[in-house]
């Protein structure tokens, strides 16, 4: 299963119509074919990597958000737990699965009996058979036929299920937010879960701090960390002083990125920067980008403010630029401007091609006003 | 210090990987920037080839690997002090040189080269089972990929049989144990 198009309306303050598209738009060359995308079906391409960049508060964890939903539902059949309003929410999902193009819509409502959980209303499941042939009408009318033996479910439970049948990991999604003392708890869950190997976190734990040998669970609050020539037993809250809370972070988000590459499921990172030096980021990138290590087609979306990232990417197809008039709405730097491959995507983003730079003038504003403080 | 090897084509990192995965190269895969083989033409426009150069804090090496590579590899500025030497190794003029050594039809194509390229007469000749070559990368796996001493042999006799190399120009042979 894939994910290829999702179009919403009023999911939290998006425009309606709010759309993003996976399907690789732009020319593919041979090196692109190597390393920015994966062929899903014959000549259905998708791609490797995506980013949605763009100024503070302009949208980029709600386009990143809109897709931990639709992945939600593609993967557990349900939505709840969120920090959104699912009322009223218009959501079309198209993806691939086993031959088909499958179209699902549905609008969603809050129902406060059932706790923070949405319902499905109004959903419609279609599907054609994908040809080749036809790529370029992926996404029109014409060809999709109702789904046959959809049965009754509950109102919290998607119709998805009926093509998808079994509960599976399509996304993890990481916010900026980052879960505390918890996330050492995750951390091994993530770890059984996905059966990765200790030996997995004792070589992440070595690109974070090259004295430690490895760390082991005790129990859900207790941990032993082991050095060269001694262990420790620390409580999580322990641990975290210790080790920081950007090491924890990136712990977590490196076992995830093993668990996404090994099992195929995608990886959403919000503010991918924030967690990281660049290099760890190039290098996470670059892993998806390595055909001999992503086997079963996972992708990296995550959201930046890191322009300098955006020059790993070859295309631009797959670069979003999310932007706020009080709605929030998105660009593709392919579809929607005229840059010249060549030139260098963090030269065109610092040169305000985009529209995305900080206001100077704001910023000179509190220049004054300190400069005026210091002299009186 | 590591290698950056940037094949020309997707048919030239096939060829790569095939010897790579064999063993049959003075370079391991353990000493390759990135632990891998890349398909770049040049460094700027290859993402995954700046991503890497970017993790990796050492000196580089850049081994180019295609047919006559008249295109000359421009280093941007950020990794002039970090590649510290680039070389050539090239099979004129097409890789198709190899197929055509392997299938023992030198003298054949030497009949009508002035006419017809390698790519051109490959796909005329030569055959894997009953598969017709079409330049794609699937087929030198097909046709190789079970026979990794073929593909070496072919790489020694097109040197033999191919003196004539610029002095920039190394032959594929050279990276052979």
């Amino acid at each position: 299963m894939k994910l290829l198009r999702v179009k919403t309306s009023h999911f939290k303050n998006c425009r309606d119509d709010f759309t993003i598209d996976f399907v690789a738009q732009s020319k593919k060359t041979a090196e692109d074919k190597e390393y920015e995308l994966q062929e899903i079906a014959d000549s259905l391409y998708v791609f490797n990597t995506a980013a949605f960049i763009g100024k503070n508060a302009s949208g980029k964890t709600t386009a990143i958000e809109l897709l931990d939903c639709c992945y939600s539902i593609l993967g557990d059949f349900r939505l709840e737990g969120k920090k959104y309003s699912y009322e009223n929410i218009t959501l079309e999902m198209i993806f691939y699965h086993e031959n088909y193009i499958y179209r699902y819509r549905t609008v969603l409502h809050e129902d406060s009996a059932l706790g923070n959980k949405a319902i499905f209303s109004n959903q419609t499941l279609e599907r054609k058979k994908y040809a080749k042939t036809s790529i370029k009408n992926i996404y029109e009318d014409d060809q999709f036929k109702p789904v046959s033996g959809i049965g009754i479910l509950p109102e919290d439970t998607s119709i998805v299920f009926f093509v998808l049948k079994k509960k599976e990991t399509r996304a993890v999604y990481f916010d900026s937010n980052g879960e505390g003392t918890d996330t050492y708890q995750l951390l091994f869950k993530a770890m059984k879960s996905y059966s990765i190997s200790g030996e997995y976190l004792t070589n992440i734990i070595k690109i974070f701090d090259e004295t430690i040998r490895g760390l082991e669970c005790i129990d859900d609050h207790n941990y032993r960390l082991i050095y060269q020539d001694k262990e420790q037993v620390l409580s999580d809250k322990e641990l975290i002083y210790l080790l920081s809370s950007g090491t924890t972070k990136g712990l977590l988000l490196y076992i995830l990125v093993v668990a996404s590459l090994q099992n195929g499921f995608d990886l959403l990172i919000d503010e991918v920067e924030n967690h990281f030096h660049k290099t760890l980021v190039e290098n996470m990138i670059s892993l998806y980008k390595d055909k001999t290590v992503n086997r079963k087609n996972a992708t990296l979306i995550f959201t930046t403010h890191y322009c300098e990232v955006l020059d790993l990417f070859n295309r631009q197809d797959n670069i979003w630029i999310s932007k706020s008039d009080g709605q929030v709405y998105l660009s593709n730097m392919y579809k929607d401007y005229n840059v010249r491959p060549e030139l260098l995507k963090s030269r065109q983003f610092y040169n305000n091609a985009f529209q995305t730079s900080v206001n100077y003038d704001e910023l000179m504003n509190l220049k004054r006003k300190l400069k005026k403080v210091q002299e009186s | 210090m590591k290698y950056l090897i940037m094949c020309e084509g997707p048919n030239e990192l096939e060829v790569i990987r095939i010897l790579l995965e064999n063993d049959m190269l003075l370079i391991s895969e353990n000493e390759l920037l990135g632990l891998t083989p890349y398909h770049a033409r040049q460094i700027a426009t290859a993402g995954q080839v700046k991503a890497e150069l970017n993790i990796y804090p050492g000196e580089v090496t850049v081994l180019r690997i295609g047919d006559t590579q008249s295109e000359k590899l421009r280093i941007p500025q950020e990794y002039t002090d970090k590649i510290v030497d680039v070389k050539k190794y090239c099979t004129k003029p097409e890789l198709e040189m190899l197929l055509i050594i392997a299938e023992g039809l030198t003298s054949e194509y030497e009949k009508v080269k002035s006419s017809m390229k390698p790519k051109t007469f490959a796909k005329q000749h030569i055959r894997c089972g009953r598969k017709k070559y079409d330049n794609s990368t699937a087929f030198y796996r097909d046709y190789f990929g079970e026979n990794p001493k073929m593909l070496a042999e072919s790489i020694r006799e097109y040197r033999r049989r191919n003196g004539s190399h610029k002095n920039d120009e190394g032959y594929l042979a050279e990276l052979l144990k």
